[in-house]
């Protein structure tokens, strides 16, 4: 069995995924973590002579081993490494909602100090494509940005949502590396540089990602699931009621693989063979886990597993001996093994039981035994419903037994469309029937797999039997054939020429809509269930298609879809949305409002402060002169001067996030310009339309958004 | 000093899903060598065998037939007890240690057996409420208890002028008979759901555990008995389903083994002042049914074996597990595994080519339009009780196979609360409380690999009363599901006690009309937990009750036309008010309801929840400060600079976190039964005071115990 070997009380939070491992002198490695009061703490253990106290460090009172380090912001994300290229130790990078610091520890100095607007939810260090230096990357609001030693910004793009975890790996095995990004729209998107190469799917925001080896890497979703991906396959997952906190790639059982490490919110250490998902080694710390990191903690030559629960308990193991051949649990494998076995039989005896049970016949009709004939077969339909006065617009799923047997319940476990993993229906006992109906309303235009599985027996039955049957629901369900002729068509539209014949676009609407009868033209036209009025799509005899909507994301999705359906790496399209791009147009001025506001808002506060220096030593030079009214006058006037500067933090703290919203729309207005085009044209959009808001050009903006080029 | 004993797991074999105490070793015939297991199963097969090298080897095995729900050793009075008893229907058998059936003894009950006790040429059984003493298989004694027997045991000792029998009954007594009739009656701390003798020679201590996981020893008399000592379950483990003495720790004094049905085994010993304390504990993944001392594996090393609900036999041993002894020893051991590994191997394919064939027929079947499919009932083993701690039921399932999925339906108002040790993904669905459906809850559980058994806590509230229902699919093919029911009566959160305090301010109600004993009994038990389903006998009974949430009490006292309740808790009787009104409405029986509110019963109400609402308000007060005055403790460094106050949370910072996790919800449940008290209060004056809860919650929420017993006056 594996023992950690060493266990540490660090008498610090650790706020969760905010941990690092960095050699800041190039020779020890020291534990670095975020902590409360917007301070970093650097754990080291090796030197301990006495270091000078100055700038943002200073020496923890209460553990000469670990030196604080103040940076007054709630801190968001941290890592260390080598940023510049004539360092002699790591960098330390520390970002927060406003600001990323990259400090030189060893000197003692900040090595730079940027603002950023977007925010810093998740930051890495390393090489991304050609670019020459490291940099530092931080994923914010819908944007990623990457600095390299000098503070220079080599590289900025958008993506779908805010980001929550990023990654750096040769993804696509052309020797440089890509950037991996988790967002908060349950996406994984790979960046060759500023080029979306792929982009998977997943049922929840995607808040951690590490390497494995080669192009194989784990993540982790908000909804408890591990799982590890090779490219764009998915290998295997795992689904836990707790949180997974921390995910970290180690070989810990020595076999030259490395293992998933997850650190789980109920304090549980597993670990995970990258192609089973099998677990080899669990270990419990006594609070929820706030990171998983390695490094040589002990100087010996050998890298440890470091593990570190929030309350700052931390534990190092080494990888198993020779002896352990892999068995790194309590109990012999060998016990464990026999014990399955006798497990698998006892199942099968059971089976082949209820076989012999039922050869014999069933001689009293028991109807508490949920006896049923054996022919029955359970009939699945769905159907696209929209609203009437009693319910709103929904894609209905039908269930129905085709003898006088009724469904007990139905339960259906799908993802990303219910609120948990599952949706149930109990009729109850006066409703019950040999049809269920089902509303369902995916709330967004996904591909879902439907696991049905319906309780069948007559009305008294005790036990029912159990069928399970597997639909998939069609990316674009909610989307209805028949369309209300008084209702006004869409001003938006998007336009492009593709070279395929009109049957492959009527195979794929016919794939990705929910059409009763199916459909034999290209020229359709649909109603939104979701009240997002009407869709119309439109093929011309010269291959060109005509998208019309006012909904800029659905005719995203369109054209994102049917590129991946006809295999087409390279479109590009011309666009109006008059409605969409008058809103942001508003935004757009909204946020030069916003920015003057805090710029005016700051500058009070400077002067505010400089107030209360002068109240206090005015109000403490009184209460030394004995002058106690002066004083308590003084003291009064500061707390009144003390609810004003809150009541301006208020203010400007509104005003920040009315500026972060702002900025977060303006950013996915980009992505969704951009998600009209597909490979190339995507990427000269996103990148014109930057610099067109870098230099403030609006009009160059929607002339990009529109035409797909800068120039014309 | 305290002795420390390591004890290795080893498992023997598999048999059916067992019922509790139904395995038992044989004696050993020298005085060294191993000895001999027999245990009974649910499909009716008592299996005896042994251990050779590692290999259990059969002695015999008999015929399937019904399940076996008890086992016991007998024999002639001064010889080795090596005789087999079953209990099996309403019929006992006997087997020597061969194998041979020498007895089938029909008892002649109209219910089915569930407790035996074999002592020499005497033979008693239990029915749920029936005690039968047979002597030569002739009848001798019979006893009708007040509440279901869980268990029997009987006392001879030559101290003792006969045979005294021992009765663990539901109601929280241990009953002693004399012949046909009841000598006396031992409170005990809870549910009794197993009895065993203390030490085999002299015969006059029992030892007793209790469903809510309590143990305690009792030394009997023949009027009397003396309570010697308890052992409450501080630690909320589960309730115990066996229990056996044996020195295994080897200090020559006989340790306690116990066995609980959340899985945990668990040795005491005795220290110089013969206070039982723990020495080991060792956790399966199932209810431990059965347990004893001996020697079964391995000549002269003592070991604690027992049986689970699936059938494992199971030892835990004092031998020094194999693979710690040296390198030569592991080669040895695979060897032997190895052997182990492929017979099963075997087995298993050739099962699975026959399981292919059931299931082609089972297909081919299905293709006809006669034929009808119905698929036999797998076993559960489901316990839903309230535990007194934190005022919330406890349900538990275990099935013989890996659990699927679980749903949870309800048609009442009931919170489900997180279980640590659950590794099922838990998802509520969304439920249409209105009509038609009616749901409150659903909730699916979908098990990890391997579950076989759930545990989940429900909190319910006083005055809804419903179903909770629970649909378990094991992982088994043809794909079946099982209900299971599950009451939420109107004062789900009451327990029953002995006596209450006659000295409360009391409220009274009484019903007086036209319904049978039966009928109101029905009617009891319809609101009231724990209440025998049987009418009881005679023709007046007394019940009393006491709230495990704000240790109100009630008493209920009813015959054929007439009943009284009296209790301290002026909410308790409005709820029974308006439950029995309904249900003799529903029946058509015309009720004549007289009240008698004592208003000092309010204040005395409140003033016994103050020091628990006093306390839980603190309690959060204090955990609201820990996050600030830690940050605080970061900035400066240290907490010197702290008033001692804020210094003593600091330092009691993790226990109170953990004793405010513990409560979830506390106080909220604490507002909401003041809230009951203040509209019940006024409901019996004829007043409809709903308007005024909301300044009812401004004054809880600046709590001061007079200026709420003051609002309660005035308003």
């Amino acid at each position: 069995m594996l023992v950690p070997i060493f266990n540490l009380k660090l008498n610090q939070k650790i706020n969760p995924r905010m941990m690092t491992i960095g050699k800041f002198d190039g020779v020890h490695p020291c534990l670095t973590a975020a902590t409360q009061a917007g301070k970093v703490f650097i754990h080291n253990p090796h030197t301990r002579a006495q270091r000078p106290v100055a700038h943002r460090l200073s020496q923890s009172a209460q553990d000469s081993d670990i030196s604080l380090l103040n940076i007054n912001q709630a801190v968001t994300c941290l890592t260390a490494g080598t940023l510049g290229p004539n360092t002699t130790g790591d960098t330390l990078l520390v970002g927060s909602q406003t600001n990323l610091l990259a400090y030189d520890v060893h000197d003692n100095a900040d090595v730079f100090y940027r603002e950023v607007t977007d925010g810093a939810n998740a930051i890495v260090l390393g090489k991304l494509g050609d670019i020459s230096n490291p940099l530092a990357i931080i994923g914010g609001n819908c944007a990623l940005q990457g600095f390299d030693y000098e503070g220079n910004d080599h590289f900025w793009t958008v993506t779908g949502d805010n980001v929550r975890s990023l990654m750096l790996c040769d993804f696509t095995g052309d020797g440089k590396n890509e950037l991996l990004v988790g967002s908060e729209d349950f996406d994984i998107r790979v960046f060759r540089e500023d080029e979306l190469v792929s982009e998977m799917t997943e049922n929840e925001t995607v808040t951690s990602l590490c390497h494995m080896h080669g192009s194989r890497f784990g993540y982790a979703l908000a909804n408890g699931t591990v799982g590890v991906y090779d490219r764009t396959a998915r290998y295997w997952r795992i689904k836990s009621k707790n949180h997974a906190m921390s995910i970290h790639a180690f070989d810990l059982n020595a076999d030259g693989v490395v293992e998933l490490i997850t650190g789980w919110s109920n304090g549980k250490i597993d670990a995970r063979s990258d192609h089973t998902g099998e677990v080899i080694f669990k270990d419990n710390l006594s609070s929820s886990v706030a990171g998983v990191v390695e490094g040589d903690y002990r100087l010996d030559g050998q890298k440890q597993l470091i593990c570190a629960s929030i309350e700052g308990e931390v534990r190092g193991y080494l990888p198993a001996s020779k002896d352990l051949k892999g068995n790194l649990m309590d109990s012999s494998a060998e016990q464990n093994l026999i014990r399955e076995l006798s497990q698998r039989r006892q199942n099968l005896l059971l089976e082949l039981h209820n076989y012999e049970e039922h050869a014999e016949g069933v001689s009293e009709t028991n109807s508490r035994m949920g006896v049923i004939p054996a022919n029955t077969q359970l009939q699945i339909a769905l159907s696209v419903r929209p609203a009437t006065e009693a319910q709103k617009a929904h894609v209905e799923l039908c269930i129905s037994t085709p003898n006088e047997t009724i469904i007990r319940a139905v339960l259906i476990f799908a993802e990303g469309i219910f609120e948990g993993e599952s949706h149930v229906v109990h009729p109850s006992s006066q409703n019950l029937s040999g049809c269920v109906r089902v509303p369902i309303v995916p709330p967004k235009d996904i591909p879902v797999d439907l696991h049905i599985k319906a309780f069948v027996g007559g009305k008294t039955s005790t036990q029912f039997h159990v069928f399970e049957i597997t639909r998939q629901l069609p990316r674009f369900s909610m989307y209805d054939i028949t369309v209300d002729s008084s209702a006004a068509p869409p001003s938006g539209k998007v336009t492009f020429s593709i070279n395929d014949r009109p049957q492959r676009v009527v195979m794929w609407l016919n794939q990705n809509f929910l059409l009763p009868e199916g459909v034999s033209s290209p020229d359709v036209s649909f109603t939104s269930l979701r009240g997002r009025g009407m869709l119309s799509i439109s093929m011309a005899s010269n291959g060109q298609i005509t998208l019309r909507t006012d909904d800029i994301d659905l005719a995203g999705d369109l054209v994102q879809s049917l590129a991946i359906f006809l295999a087409i790496e390279d479109l590009s399209a011309e666009a109006d949305f008059p409605g969409y791009f008058e809103e942001l147009r508003t935004t757009l001025t909204e946020v030069d409002e916003l920015h003057s506001v805090h710029q005016k808002l700051t500058a009070s506060m400077a002067d505010h402060s400089n107030y209360i220096r002068n109240m206090l030593v005015q109000a403490e030079d009184a209460r030394l002169m004995g002058d106690m009214t002066m004083m308590k006058k003084r003291y009064r006037e500061l707390y009144d001067l003390n609810r004003d500067l809150i009541n301006e933090y208020k203010i400007r703290s509104n005003n920040h996030n009315a500026l972060l919203a702002c900025l977060k729309s303006v950013n996915q207005a980009i992505q969704r310009a951009g998600r009209l085009r597909v490979g190339k044209p995507k990427n000269q959009v996103i990148s014109a339309c930057r610099d067109a808001i870098k230099s403030n050009n609006l009009n160059a903006l929607f002339r990009i958004m529109r035409a797909g080029t800068a120039s014309s | 000093m305290k002795m420390e004993i390591y004890l290795n797991r080893v498992d023997y074999m598999q048999v059916g899903v067992t019922s509790q105490k139904t395995m038992r070793l044989l004696p050993a015939l020298g005085k060294k060598a191993t000895q001999k297991v027999a245990i009974a199963d649910h499909n009716g097969i008592v299996t005896c065998f042994g251990m050779k090298k590692g290999e259990a080897v059969p002695v015999f095995k008999t015929l399937p037939g019904q399940k076996i729900v008890r086992m016991d050793l007998g024999g002639t009075v001064g010889t080795p007890q090596e005789k087999i008893f079953v209990c099996c229907g309403s019929q006992v058998r006997g087997f020597t240690k061969k194998g041979k059936q020498f007895l089938t003894f029909e008892a002649n009950l109209t219910e089915t057996i569930n407790a035996m006790h074999v002592s020499g040429t005497d033979l008693f059984v239990c029915a749920s409420y029936i005690y039968n003493h047979y002597c030569d298989c002739k009848d001798q004694d019979y006893y009708l208890s007040g509440d279901k027997i869980n268990d029997i045991t009987c006392l001879s000792s030559e101290n003792l002028t006969r045979l005294i029998p021992v009765l663990a009954c539901q109601d929280r007594v241990l009953r002693v008979l004399q012949g046909s009739e009841l000598a006396y009656e031992i409170e005990v701390p809870g549910p009794p759901s197993v009895l065993e003798l203390y030490n085999k020679d002299e015969e006059e201590e029992i030892l007793y555990g209790t469903t809510d996981g309590k143990i305690g020893l009792v030394q009997i008399g023949e009027h009397s008995a003396a309570t010697k000592w308890e052992m409450d379950n501080d630690k909320k483990k589960g309730g115990i389903l066996c229990i056996d003495t044996y020195d295994i720790i080897g200090d020559g004094v006989n340790d306690i083994l116990v066995g609980r049905d959340d899985g945990t085994i668990e040795v005491y010993g005795f220290d110089s002042n013969s206070e039982p304390t723990l020495r080991f504990e060792h956790v399966l993944s199932e209810s431990v049914t059965s347990i004893q001392g001996g020697c079964v594996g391995k000549e002269s090393y003592d070991e604690v074996l027992t049986a689970t609900y699936t059938g494992w036999v199971t030892g835990l041993t004092t031998e020094p597990q194999k693979a710690e002894a040296g390198h030569g020893d592991v080669v040895r051991m695979s060897k032997e595994i190895q052997s182990k590994v492929e017979a099963l191997r075997t087995e298993l394919e050739q099962l699975q080519l026959k399981v292919m064939q059931g299931r082609e027929k089972y297909q081919q079947n299905a293709q006809s339009s006669t034929a009808v499919s119905a698929v036999p009932i797998f076993s559960i083993n489901d316990k839903f009780t309230l535990c007194q701690d934190d005022a919330s039921y406890s349900l538990t399932l275990e099935v013989q196979t890996a659990i699927d999925h679980l749903l949870l339906q309800s048609d009442v108002p009931i919170d489900l609360l997180d279980v640590d040790k659950n590794s099922a993904v838990v998802s509520f669905s969304e439920c249409d409380s209105e009509q038609p459906n009616g749901n409150f809850l659903l909730a699916t559980y979908r098990c990890q690999a391997n579950t076989t058994r759930l545990e989940l806590k429900v909190r319910s509230i006083e005055g809804q009363y419903g179903t909770l229902q629970a649909y378990i699919t094991p992982r088994l093919q043809p794909k079946t599901c099982q209900v299971r029911q599950y009451q939420i009566k109107p004062l789900s959160l009451h327990q029953r006690t002995h006596s209450i305090d006659q000295d409360r301010p009391m409220n009274r109600l009484s019903l007086v009309g036209q319904f049978s004993f039966a009928e109101i009994h029905s009617w009891v038990v319809f609101c009231l937990p724990e209440v025998p389903e049987k009418t009881p006998a005679g023709d007046c009974i007394t019940f009393c009750f006491q709230n495990t949430f704000l240790g109100t009490q009630l008493e209920s006292t009813y015959c054929k036309g007439e009943v009284h309740f009296r209790s301290d808790n002026i909410s308790t009787i409005s709820i029974l008010s308006d439950v029995l009104s309904k249900e003799a409405t529903k029946k058509k029986i015309n009720l004549n309801i007289s009240y008698d509110i004592n208003d000092n019963s309010v204040s005395h109400t409140l003033k016994m929840i103050h020091p628990k609402l006093e306390y839980q308000l603190l309690l959060a007060r204090k955990v609201q400060l820990i996050d600030a005055l830690k940050e605080l403790q970061v900035h400066e460094g240290n907490a010197d600079f702290l008033i001692p106050e804020y210094r003593s949370i600091l330092d009691e910072s993790a226990n109170l976190l953990e004793e405010y996790k513990k409560q979830p919800a506390h106080l909220e449940r604490l507002y909401g039964m003041i809230t009951d008290l203040f509209i019940d209060k006024f409901k019996f004056k004829g007043q409809n005071v709903k308007a005024k809860v909301s300044s009812l919650l401004e004054i809880l929420d600046n709590y001061d115990l007079n200026s709420l017993l003051e609002f309660f006056c005035e308003a």
